[in-house]
């Protein structure tokens, strides 16, 4: 009796188990497992059967019936987890998309030129402590010349032909005036240390190299015992920061009526690194800015006594810098505001 | 200021100096040199020649053949088409194998059948820049002295052997336009003497001067004056006309020119009158009269203003003093008489005689930075010396100077602690080193133990205080002996404006979503403004340089109009630029106050807005405006309402004022077709804000609240309302509704339907509101009972009906 049963669940086991390895996706192996260990399937009609027999025989067999079940359970399970793994591979290899199409959009826009410079020379000079403000674009002749060592018929003036919008007011030909307007302000407080940025104008005619409105950062320390060579290694410690740490400066005696002495600052040229190129005319130095020792006159005219006090001031154009350091040939480019142009500063 | 190397090798040695060197040392002590340009540009074999015969070329009209001695005995056959070929004449000769300027070289040619062994040269062919060049010496063949030695090199006896520095001197540095300041420079730079006489003695003539003079005007304070009689010979000399055209001075005639020669030499300005045509013998120095009339020398008609300084006879006007002489006393061939000016002018007036007029002479330019006074009387002889010598001239009389008592000029004493000097400078530059600087410049110094007394002499007007010794000091020792060095940086933390960060935090937000920043001009026009119609008056500026930029801007949006019209005619299909710049109000013009200057953020989307490349761009709308705004607002911590604006510049039916608290911080619109029309950019939506407003409200502070802990419920609702009414007006009624209750929490329009169901006249709003409180989970009922609150209170408000 006993054989009957274990070679009928024999064969059930073998059959099942070929019947199996047959299904090949997730329905097949469903109906496999509705038939194979469902109610209606031949292992459950031999559970029931098991009643008719005697307590032994049903041990013995209850025993086979259930190892054949987990035997088979578990061979469904390792199959399941084959077919899944297949389907999810074949459903994968379905989504695979064109990864080299375009991403969705994100507009980009960019900082012009002259405010990235603006910028970071404003960030190297707060990190040596100078503060920055801002001043007026309509000036008065008296902040913007007289106060600066500048009198009326003073032949400086050739130097800066200026918009005036009456005899006395003017568009500010530089930022020099917020020297005085700093020192006004300060009344008489040290250390100044700030510097400015702001746009001027000039009666240029715009071309290559002019442009009747640019921009231009002035920087002013007053304090006692400024010295000339505190000058000359703030300025390089710009250079160094701006242009990288091999740059050097070089100054050159010159005149503005608001410093003395006065100098012009040359950079290494940023272009041969010092080599001798067109650009810098083959002298290996580039013009950058020019500088002095605040005049003591305008030190006086600004309430601070020149015996005990002393400066120096600075002014450089953005446009310059820019120029040089993002190699624009000409000024009016930085005011044309192409955006084929501006949207190269994108990741500048 | 052209300067020539071998006008100033004659009062120094510079033999050991290229001339290249020198323009090193002039730069480096802050003469800085623009150009070192040979005056011969590329003049090789060519040689003196004499014309001995000219005949007709048998084939060409025009053609010359010449037999021209070349001092080798045999004669060389030139042919030659200048019309003043003439036998006897000394002229330049190319000889085969010669080169001329432009990288010409001469070889035997035939002519027609005649063959020419070389080619007698013009001024231009040597390269001469002919514009400083008599008329005569232009045209034709360049004739030259006839006792020159025939066959040696043309250069040196043409004086091309010299080479011209071009300075750009600063204006402070008046004292170096002259070859006698530049050499006192030199000197000094170079540390070895000059040799010059320190002063030139008088012509020697005694007597009266037959010319008086009176000074009207406290603006001449000396004038001296030499009469001479007869021009023997008027033709300059050689050397003379070749050094003028060195320092890019035009020969005229020799009593001009030694008058320009002397000038250039000494600095101080000179000019010849024909004494005869001063009437009654007398030169009044006065104010110019309302309504004078002056022919200058150039022809022009010159109106005169009393605050111009005129030299005149007692009948009329005959110079402007220190910028050009009158027509009426000028010298002419038929002058017999000189009378020689050497006067001061104030410095001050001429330069406004010389803008009012636009004139710009070179005694003008003198003036106005200041002559030494030590060299009128100076000059004065100098030119008369000259006079003398070159034209066979005689003095009539002593010279007439008035006032008659030498003012002797009275050197600035400065005192000056080399301690100090060193302590600005920040480098020990030695005493001794100190001290031989002023020495080689010239200035006076007695040596105290920590004071110097340092007299610094009339010709250098510029040095004045301390400082400016420092700087001779600094710039004759080098500038490059100045060392690097740091300050200590300041206990505190400098203060920076806040309004920059502000600027920088919105451009940085602007750019991330997707903005170009732009700069713009601040000079437009009325014209450019006036589809925009700012309120006030445009500020004109006083001497523009175009229409187009002559008054200060009132508005950004035409400037940014500007950059999208160029874009979009640039093949740029659209973009969205800011700006932030300044615009200038006025109420009226002129008036009491300064304009106000308004700093304000211009926005504007124009064309076409480029998303993935496989969507259709679609044009720039409001909504897209309106979204930047709103993030720039929220960036800034600033709470907002938009409110129907009626702007003329905008679409009357799409632009909306920004507003916090009832104040209006910015607009936000289409543009106006008209207007887009009128900027040629098409459909284009605008924002501003004015900055002064907006900033003092922002806020970068954050106090966190507790997230709630209870869920929220969201209803949403589509209601129908006419067209005219505001989705925001449905918010403010739903807050306000159920501010009570404290169970609201978020409303928001999420569509806008019109079309098939909806009525016309009337559109269908898409509503959520959130429902929530902190502290319990609200019931259904609640909620219920606050949505039918917020639909009675629609339909009371505006009509609205629940869409079914």
């Amino acid at each position: 009796m006993s054989d009957t049963w274990r070679h009928e669940l024999e064969a059930i086991r073998g059959e099942a188990l070929a019947s199996l390895a047959l299904a090949s996706d997730s329905k097949a192996l469903n109906e496999w497992r509705v038939e194979v260990l469902g109610k209606k399937s031949a292992l459950g009609q031999m559970s029931r059967q098991m009643g008719g027999l005697s307590p032994d025989d049903r041990r013995v067999l209850g025993e086979a019936l259930n190892r054949v079940r987990q035997e088979l359970e578990q061979a469904w399970r390792a199959r399941q987890a084959e077919i899944e793994a297949k389907e999810k591979a074949l459903r994968l290899e379905r989504e695979r998309i064109d990864v080299t199409l375009p991403g969705r959009d994100v507009p980009l826009g960019a900082v012009h030129p002259i405010s990235r410079v603006i910028e970071d020379i404003e960030d190297i000079f707060t990190s040596l402590g100078f503060s920055v403000v801002e001043g007026p674009e309509v000036e008065t002749d008296h902040y913007n010349f007289e106060l600066l060592n500048i009198p009326k018929d003073h032949p400086a003036r050739d130097m800066q032909d200026t918009f005036y919008l009456t005899d006395e007011w003017l568009l500010r030909t530089h930022t020099s005036p917020m020297q005085v307007r700093t020192m006004e302000r300060m009344r008489g407080r040290t250390p100044i240390r700030v510097i400015v940025p702001g746009r001027v104008y000039r009666r240029d005619e715009d071309d290559a190299t002019h442009s009747h409105q640019f921009t231009q950062i002035e920087g002013l320390v007053v304090d006692e015992g400024i010295r000339m060579s505190d000058l000359k290694g703030t300025l390089e410690a710009f250079a160094k920061a701006l242009f990288g740490p091999s740059q050097r400066v070089r100054l050159r005696p010159s005149y503005f009526p608001f410093t003395e002495p006065s100098c012009e600052v040359d950079l290494v040229c940023v272009s041969c690194g010092g080599a001798g190129c067109r650009m810098c005319k083959g002298t290996g130095w580039i013009e950058i800015l020019g500088a002095g020792m605040v005049h003591p006159r305008v030190l006086d005219m600004s309430g601070y006594d020149s015996s005990r006090y002393t400066g120096f001031a600075f002014g450089l154009g953005a446009e310059r810098i820019a120029m040089l350091r993002y190699g624009i040939s000409d000024i009016r480019m930085l005011y044309q505001n192409d955006l084929r142009f501006l949207r190269q500063f994108r990741h500048a | 200021m052209r300067a020539s190397y071998k006008w100033l090798a004659e009062y120094l040695d510079l033999a050991d100096l290229s001339p290249a060197e020198l323009a090193d040392r002039l730069t480096s002590a802050g003469l800085a040199v623009d150009a070192v340009e040979p005056l011969n540009r590329g003049v090789e074999r060519v040689v003196i020649g004499k014309i001995l015969e000219v005949r007709p070329h048998p084939q060409a009209d025009r053609l010359k053949i010449c037999q021209v001695d070349v001092g080798r005995g045999e004669k060389l056959e030139i042919v030659c088409g200048a019309p003043n070929a003439a036998a006897g004449l000394v002229v330049p000769v190319a000889l085969p194998g010669a080169r001329l300027p432009g990288g010409v070289e001469i070889r035997i040619a035939e002519f027609r059948g005649v063959s020419s062994h070389g080619m007698l040269c013009s001024a231009d062919e040597l390269g001469i820049e002919t514009r400083y060049l008599p008329k005569r010496d232009v045209e034709g063949l360049l004739i030259l002295p006839e006792d020159l030695p025939l066959g040696e090199d043309v250069v040196p006896h043409l004086h091309l052997d010299d080479v011209v520095f071009d300075l750009d001197l600063t204006p402070n540095r008046s004292d170096c336009l002259s070859i006698r300041g530049l050499v006192h420079e030199l000197s000094a730079i170079l540390r070895r003497p000059h040799r010059f006489p320190a002063s030139v003695p008088g012509p020697g003539a005694s007597g009266e001067c037959p010319i008086e003079v009176r000074l009207e005007t406290p603006r001449c304070p000396r004038y001296e004056a030499q009469v001479l009689e007869g021009i023997a010979v008027r033709e300059t000399p050689l050397w003379m006309k070749m050094r003028l055209l060195a320092m890019g001075v035009r020969s005229i005639d020799l009593v001009v020119d030694v008058t320009n020669y002397v000038m250039l030499e000494w600095g101080q300005p000179l000019h010849a009158f024909d004494a005869d045509a001063i009437a009654h013998g007398t030169i009044v120095v006065r104010q110019a009269r309302e309504g004078e009339r002056l022919v200058t020398l150039d022809g022009q008609e010159r109106a005169l203003t009393p605050d111009m300084i005129v030299i005149a006879d007692p009948e009329k006007a005959i110079g402007l003093a220190g910028v050009m002489g009158g027509e009426n006393s000028e010298i002419t061939p038929s002058t017999r008489r000189i009378a020689l000016e050497s006067a001061r002018f104030d410095g001050a007036s001429i330069r406004r005689t010389g803008q009012a007029l636009s004139l710009r002479s070179e005694a003008q330019q003198r003036f106005e930075k200041g002559v030494d006074p030590a060299a009128v009387s100076n000059a004065l002889h100098r030119a008369t010396e000259l006079l003398v010598q070159l034209a066979g001239s005689h003095p009539v009389g002593a010279p007439r100077r008035v006032p008659a008592e030498a003012d002797a000029p009275k050197p600035t004493v400065i005192s000056f602690s080399p301690r100090a000097c060193a302590r600005f400078l920040g480098v020990d530059v030695p005493e001794d080193e100190m001290y031989a600087c002023f020495e080689s410049l010239g200035f006076g110094v007695a040596r105290g133990e920590d004071e110097w007394r340092v007299e610094v002499p009339a010709r250098r007007s510029d040095v004045q205080l301390p400082a400016d010794l420092y700087e001779e000091v600094a710039r004759l020792y080098g500038y490059h002996h100045i060392p690097a060095t740091s300050m200590r940086l300041p206990v505190e933390a400098p203060e920076s404006s806040d309004d920059l960060k502000l600027v920088r935090k919105v451009r940085r937000a602007l750019v991330d979503w997707g903005l170009c920043e732009v700069r713009t001009y601040a000079l437009t026009s009325p014209e450019a403004e006036a589809p925009v119609a700012p309120s006030g008056v445009a500020v004109p500026l006083l001497r523009p340089m175009s229409d187009d930029r002559r008054t200060l801007r009132r508005h950004l949006l035409p400037s940014l109009a500007e950059v999208a019209r160029y874009n979009l005619a640039h093949q740029v299909s659209g973009g969205a630029i800011f700006e932030v710049g300044k615009v200038f109000l006025a109420a009226s013009w002129p008036q009491d106050a300064l304009p106000e200057e308004r700093a304000v953020l211009g926005m504007l989307w124009f064309g076409e807005r480029e998303g993935h490349p496989f969507e259709r761009p679609r044009p720039y709308d409001f909504y897209d405006a309106k979204g930047v705004c709103d993030a720039l607002l929220a960036r800034l911590g600033i709470q907002v309402a938009y409110r129907v604006s009626h702007h003329a510049y905008l679409h009357p039916g799409r632009q909306a004022s920004i507003e916090v608290g009832g104040v209006m911080v910015g607009t936000v619109g289409e543009l106006h077709p008209d207007v887009g029309d009128r900027y040629e950019v098409g459909r284009a939506v605008y924002a501003e804000f004015d900055l002064g407003r907006l900033f003092p409200l922002a806020s970068s502070e954050v106090r966190v609240h507790s997230i709630p802990r209870h869920p929220a419920s969201r209803r949403d609702l589509a209601v129908v309302v006419p067209l005219g009414v505001e989705s925001q007006a449905l918010v403010d009624e739903a807050r306000r509704t159920l501010s009570e209750r404290g169970v609201l929490r978020m409303v928001r329009v999420f569509d806008v339907y019109t079309g098939v169901g909806v009525p016309e006249g009337h559109k269908s709003l898409a509503i959520a509101l959130w429902f929530q409180r902190d502290e319990r989970t609200l019931t259904d009922a609640e909620i219920d009972d606050a949505v039918k609150a917020v639909l009675r209170a629609w339909e009371t408000a505006f009509g609205a009906k629940l869409r079914s």
